[in-house]
């Protein structure tokens, strides 16, 4: 089946890349048989894109159990072979981590790439289109989980479980300015940046009193 | 293998290869040389030129000159008008132009031509009064194309020929690529004095291509070089693929008489169960068969992506094209719907189905057998689940049944 996506494998069906080939017939088998389409369980937490450019929609639901795993990834998509693709590799890779790992798993749009082969320059945004709808659906499960929130302190990174305490103590001890150097401290703000507003005003209110 | 792409080309026909054969084998020469080799070629090239000249009714072989495809005739055609005639710089053309055509234009915009650009209505078709408010007398050239490529709309070239004629001095040029081989052509009953066709759309090989010239209009050499084609088109003759392009013409003339008559009977039974079993199939171009190629068929299924259809029928052994914006370099979807102002949705999910004369009711048969199973299954990955739903609801059915 290699080589039935022309545009796709060009690089690959040269032979030169074998670990690139391997990706290729991965990525066409994902696009012929695509797995995790679909609506997740409800309650579930829905992620969109789109491109203005190609026309292409979007659209990631998740399942999230009590502990904060994803029990169920789904898409739908009107997209092309490589959105697709995507779409149902990086849902095989979500399921049964926590929405922290997934976010992250959901910025790193370049190891995306990588995993699907060589990718004709126009169709690498289809990817980062994967990518966007994750996190989105993941924010929408921040935002829910941080205003259910019951501990004694306010939680600000649901995805990594950071409070507003620890991201305080943690600015104020090494002297942060930025939300980066947060993230770095105390890992708030790694997952899917839905609370970067609310880190940036932590870091101006204990800043300013400093 | 089922090839419903006959409008990107054609296989060529063993009848062509047969009359090649020779050329490509025992019988070599250069035309232009004065042996009994040569001449042998030369009278190859000849006797090719009456074969095209009598499908398109012609007036006189002299008209017909070879170019290497339909691209550069058009080139021809259009740049060296201009080349002749520096001051004559109104163009008028279509939003709907193949590219040789359309992209050409573009380009003599920029570099000081002015294009006037006639707009199509949702059917695809031209509106004649635009043709004779857009003629000036300062109008160089007017180009339209008899059959469009993508939706197989033909355009009245009898009228748009008569419409010039009347209301303007400049020269009618036409791009047939697409109409040659597929609908009767008589040339001489009409008002056009440049045509240009393509060998491969009609089972000829591939590198190949004529621009008629009618008698009396002046057109420089477009290639500069030896005297070849009466000092009209420099370089050596592609002997082969001229006397490919005669058998051609000679066998469209010779047997599409009702050749296009069971063409569009197989056209005409896939395009009407598409759109009647397949709830978000559309039909893009005019509903009126006889405004429209015989062979062609260009369907959108709204909500979904042509690339995906593209693909699982070509896993399932059968070709056609897409009009989505995912299928071209340009990330955009094609031109020629944009122009109908064929929905957004719409034109993403558009597929050509091109047929010709080596399709059979059994093939037409299996690719309405797959085709559902495929829309069935993409209409399922498709995030419009509401539009689709009801559109499914309207046929009584849901999109899993």
């Amino acid at each position: 089946m290699v080589g039935l996506l022309p545009d796709l494998f060009r690089a690959s069906k040269s032979g030169i890349i074998t670990s690139m080939q391997r990706n290729a017939t991965q990525t066409e088998e994902l696009f012929f048989d695509p797995k995790h389409v679909g609506e997740a369980t409800e309650p579930s937490f829905i992620g969109r894109s789109a491109s203005f450019q190609c026309g292409a929609t979007l659209r990631v639901s998740l399942h999230v159990d009590d502990a904060a795993r994803i029990t169920e990834a789904k898409f739908k998509a009107a997209g092309c072979s490589v959105l697709v693709a995507s779409a149902s590799l990086l849902m095989e890779q979500v399921v049964g981590k926590t929405t922290g790992e997934a976010a992250a798993l959901g910025q790193q749009v370049a190891a995306l790439r990588e995993k699907l082969g060589a990718l004709p320059p126009e169709r690498s945004e289809c990817p980062a289109m994967v990518c966007e709808a994750l996190v989105a659906a993941i924010q929408k499960y921040s935002d829910t989980a941080r205003e259910e929130w019951e501990g004694d302190e306010a939680l600000i990174c649901t995805c990594f479980c950071v409070s507003e305490r620890t991201i305080e103590r943690e600015i104020q001890a090494r002297g942060l300015k930025t939300i980066a150097e947060v993230t770095g401290a105390c890992r708030a703000g790694a997952g899917c940046r839905s609370c970067y507003p609310l880190i940036e005003d932590i870091l101006e209110e204990v800043n300013g009193k400093w | 293998m089922i090839y419903l792409d006959n409008n990107a080309t054609t296989r060529v026909a063993p009848e062509v290869f047969d009359a090649m054969r020779p050329y490509l084998t025992d019988t070599y020469g250069n035309p232009s040389s004065a042996h009994s080799l040569g001449r042998q070629m030369k009278s190859a090239v000849e006797r090719a030129r009456e074969q095209v000249a009598e499908l398109l009714g012609a007036a006189d072989a002299s008209e017909i000159v070879f170019t290497s495809c339909g691209s550069e005739s058009d080139n021809w055609a259009i740049g060296g008008f201009l080349e002749q005639n520096p001051t004559r710089r109104h163009i008028i053309t279509t939003r709907v132009e193949h590219e040789a055509v359309r992209t050409l234009c573009e380009h003599l915009a920029e570099i000081g031509c002015e294009v006037t650009w006639l707009e199509v209505d949702g059917s695809g078709e031209l509106d004649l009064d635009d043709l004779r408010r857009a003629l000036r007398r300062d109008t160089g050239i007017v180009s339209v194309m008899l059959a469009n490529n993508e939706t197989g709309v033909l355009f009245p070239i009898d009228e748009i020929g008569k419409v010039v004629r009347e209301n303007s001095d400049a020269v009618f040029h036409v791009d047939g690529v697409q109409a040659v081989g597929k609908i009767p052509i008589d040339l001489k009953e009409f008002d056009v004095d440049l045509f240009a066709l393509s060998g491969h759309k009609l089972h000829a090989p591939q590198g190949v291509g004529a621009l008629y010239i009618r008698n009396g209009v002046k057109l420089p050499s477009f290639i500069i070089g030896g005297g070849q084609e009466s000092g009209r088109r420099a370089g050596t003759s592609a002997v082969p693929n001229i006397v490919g392009l005669g058998a051609a013409c000679e066998l469209a003339r010779t047997t599409n008489i009702d050749g296009h008559e069971s063409i569009m009977k197989l056209r005409n039974k896939l395009e009407d169960e598409i759109l009647q079993t397949i709830p978000n199939a559309r039909l893009n171009g005019t509903a009126d068969r006889a405004k429209r190629l015989p062979n062609t068929a260009n369907i959108s299924f709204e909500y979904l992506e042509g690339e995906n259809i593209m693909l699982h029928l070509d896993k399932a052994g059968i070709s056609v094209s897409t009009g989505s914006a995912c299928h071209s370099t340009t990330r955009e979807s094609s031109p020629t719907l944009r122009a109908m102002n064929v929905p957004y949705a719409a034109a993403q999910g558009s597929i050509r189905f091109s047929l010709g004369r080596y399709n059979t009711e059994a093939e037409i048969d299996q690719t309405l057998k797959v085709l559902p199973e495929i829309i069935g299954k993409l209409a399922e990955m498709s995030p419009y689940d509401e539009q689709l739903k009801s559109l499914y609801a309207a046929h009584g059915r849901s999109i899993n049944s």
